[in-house]
């Protein structure tokens, strides 16, 4: 596109057009700048609304038309929702089932990560390619062996059975991430601590381990919120209060046979404090996440 | 790996006796055991079981389980949910991921063009991402709805549509697709922004030296450029949307009838019915269709990946 070059030192040789480089330059500002503009109204539209919901008087809240401004701030919505439905045990599920799931994810995908990106042996093409293209089959398809088997195993309503299978999910996306990252390290500084008499475990501890520190910590932020937001799993293997993430207990307030049909005052105030955690991680992270998230895809 | 052209190692280890590259085997074998356990736990072993199922006649509360071979086959495809559900998935796969790359090509522009406030939309283009599907689906519910909500009221004060959404069976599949498309819009811009960034300037540069417009720059060099990426990203997104569950399941729960199941709820209600022959008989139905989506990918890949 133009707009690149429009900022950029011209070079001499470029033949300038009849239309003066200032108007034209004008033009491509005040259009980008329309285009964010219109861009940050279509993403956070949905979450102003979630977010005044939450706050508003309930009465106010059920009138048509609707509101679009609470005349008063109220927190009643939330300590209703502190009421009615078990949050903190939610919450701390949540947290728990996101933080395991991550953990195990990161740890198993990095292990086999370094194996095949630096370890040749027969056959570790097939696997790569086995563990990534296991990625494209639907979790619910094999929901019903998998209930079985998790029932068997009396894994269902556990938080390791929760967090096994979670991290299972996320395996092939971070396995292929962290393969692209270390397969970019130069393999010279492993050889030189072989030289140095490390043997595998201290190599693998002490050179390699620092050196995709971020790449872990990246992948470990990116399966927290994807494990955070999970509502498949949760709501099949977690029948317990002990067990129920944040996603389970919003979806159980939208039930038919709940109490409320419309308990849009509840769920606001719910969503609010769920989509708190995801936010400080974006704006602590953001950089690494974008960076994580397109290498994995690109590569 | 030039490790293993080393001779005798110094250090005293358990693998003593063993060559360097056995131990090298070793090693690698303990390292991916971890996750390969966890793969064949979780998918490969209940894949197989699936495609086992689906042969029987399976209902725990109506017990004999029986070999019925391709009965369950021939049961769904005279289901008319089934049908529904599989046009359904498959309008919302191609719709959404169409316009989720030709949007994210558009956004990923101004993710990319120098302007100040280009870190803060590329920290906003996450949050689509991050935000979990529960919420956005509770929230475009509310937002939907005939009586409190916000966007009936919206286009009818300004554009004076008196639409009804999500009571509407063909108006709720459109709805359902734009929150979609609102969702990963984003994610996929991040992914284009990355192939973007990865194209050479000075290539523009000869392009506007050779009068190319910013649209011919676009259609002759932006666009084969990043054919790869848009290919590989595309084919993803198809295959993982086709497992979609939670969005129409909690904006809509599959209804107004069944105008907006998807097959994963139409697998989820069969399961929860006990049914689990018939289940696994739509699973395996739905992997042969993400197959499927994979093997055109691929060779659509094959064939516009010139680069490498």
């Amino acid at each position: 596109m133009t707009t690149q070059t429009a900022t950029r030192p011209q070079l001499p040789l470029v033949v300038q057009t009849r239309r003066s480089k200032w108007l034209g330059q004008y033009v491509q500002t005040v259009l980008m700048y329309l285009s964010f503009a219109i861009f940050v109204f279509i993403v956070c539209a949905p979450f102003y609304f979630i977010l005044v919901s939450s706050v508003m008087p309930k009465d106010e809240l059920f009138e048509v038309p609707p509101n679009y401004w609470p005349s008063e701030v109220t927190f009643e919505s939330y300590s209703q929702m502190a009421e009615g439905v078990p949050f903190v045990a939610y919450f701390r599920n949540s947290l728990v089932f996101a933080t395991g799931s991550s953990a195990l994810s990161v740890i198993a995908a990095g292990m086999a990560a370094y194996a095949l990106a630096r370890i040749r042996f027969p056959g570790s093409n097939v696997i790569y390619i086995a563990l990534i293209l296991s990625v494209a089959l639907p979790q619910i398809a094999v929901l019903v062996p998998m209930f079985q088997t998790f029932q068997a195993a009396r894994l269902v309503n556990t938080h390791h059975g929760l967090i096994i299978m979670m991290s299972s999910l996320m395996l092939p996306f971070t396995i292929m991430t962290l393969v692209s990252f270390i397969k970019q390290i130069p393999a010279e500084i492993e050889e030189a601590a072989y030289i140095d008499g490390a043997n595998t475990l201290q190599i693998i501890l002490r050179v390699v381990l620092p050196l995709i520190r971020p790449a872990l910590f990246t992948m470990f932020l990116i399966n927290f919120i994807i494990s955070w937001n999970e509502l498949l799993y949760p709501l099949v293997f977690a029948h317990h209060e002990s067990v129920k993430t944040l996603s389970v207990g919003l979806t159980e307030l939208t039930d038919p046979g709940s109490t409320y049909t419309k308990p849009w005052d509840m769920m606001s105030a719910m969503s609010v404090t769920m989509i708190i955690p995801v936010l400080l991680i974006i704006l602590f992270g953001q950089r690494m996440i974008i960076a994580g998230l397109a290498r994995g895809a690109v590569k | 790996m030039t490790t293993q052209v080393l001779s005798k190692p110094r250090f005293r280890n358990p693998f003593a006796g063993m060559t360097l590259r056995q131990r090298f085997y070793l090693i690698a074998v303990l390292l991916l055991l971890p996750a390969i356990a966890l793969r064949v736990f979780t998918s490969f072993y209940p894949f197989i079981q699936t495609l086992y199922l689906s042969t029987q006649r399976f209902n725990p509360a109506y017990p004999p389980q029986k070999f019925i071979g391709l009965g369950n086959f021939e049961r769904l495809a005279d289901d008319p949910v089934v049908q529904a559900s599989i046009g359904f998935t498959v309008l919302f796969v191609v719709v959404s991921t169409f316009f989720q790359i030709v949007f994210g090509l558009a956004l990923a522009h101004l993710l990319n063009a120098p302007f100040r406030l280009r870190n803060v939309a590329r920290t906003l283009s996450l949050i689509p991402w991050a935000i979990p599907m529960v919420i956005a689906a509770l929230g475009f519910r509310w937002l939907f709805d005939d009586q409190f909500g916000m966007i009936p009221d919206v286009l009818r004060r300004v554009l004076g549509m008196d639409t009804r959404w999500l009571i509407d069976p063909q108006n709720a599949k459109v709805a359902i697709i734009a929150v979609n498309i609102w969702k990963s819009t984003p994610f996929v811009a991040l992914v284009l922004l990355a192939g973007l960034q990865g194209i050479s300037r000075d290539l523009y540069e000869a392009a506007r030296v050779d009068g190319a417009n910013w649209f011919t720059s676009l259609r002759y060099l932006t666009i084969p450029m990043l054919m790869p990426i848009i290919i590989t990203t595309g084919m993803f997104m198809l295959v993982w949307q086709l497992a979609v569950f939670d969005l129409p399941f909690l904006m809509t729960g599959g209804g107004p009838g069944f105008s907006t199941t998807v097959m994963a709820q139409k697998i989820y209600l069969e399961s929860n019915s006990l049914n689990y022959g018939y289940a696994a008989s739509i699973g395996v139905v739905m992997v042969v269709i993400v197959a499927i989506v994979g093997a055109v990918g691929l060779f659509l890949f094959r064939r516009f990946d010139v680069s490498e």
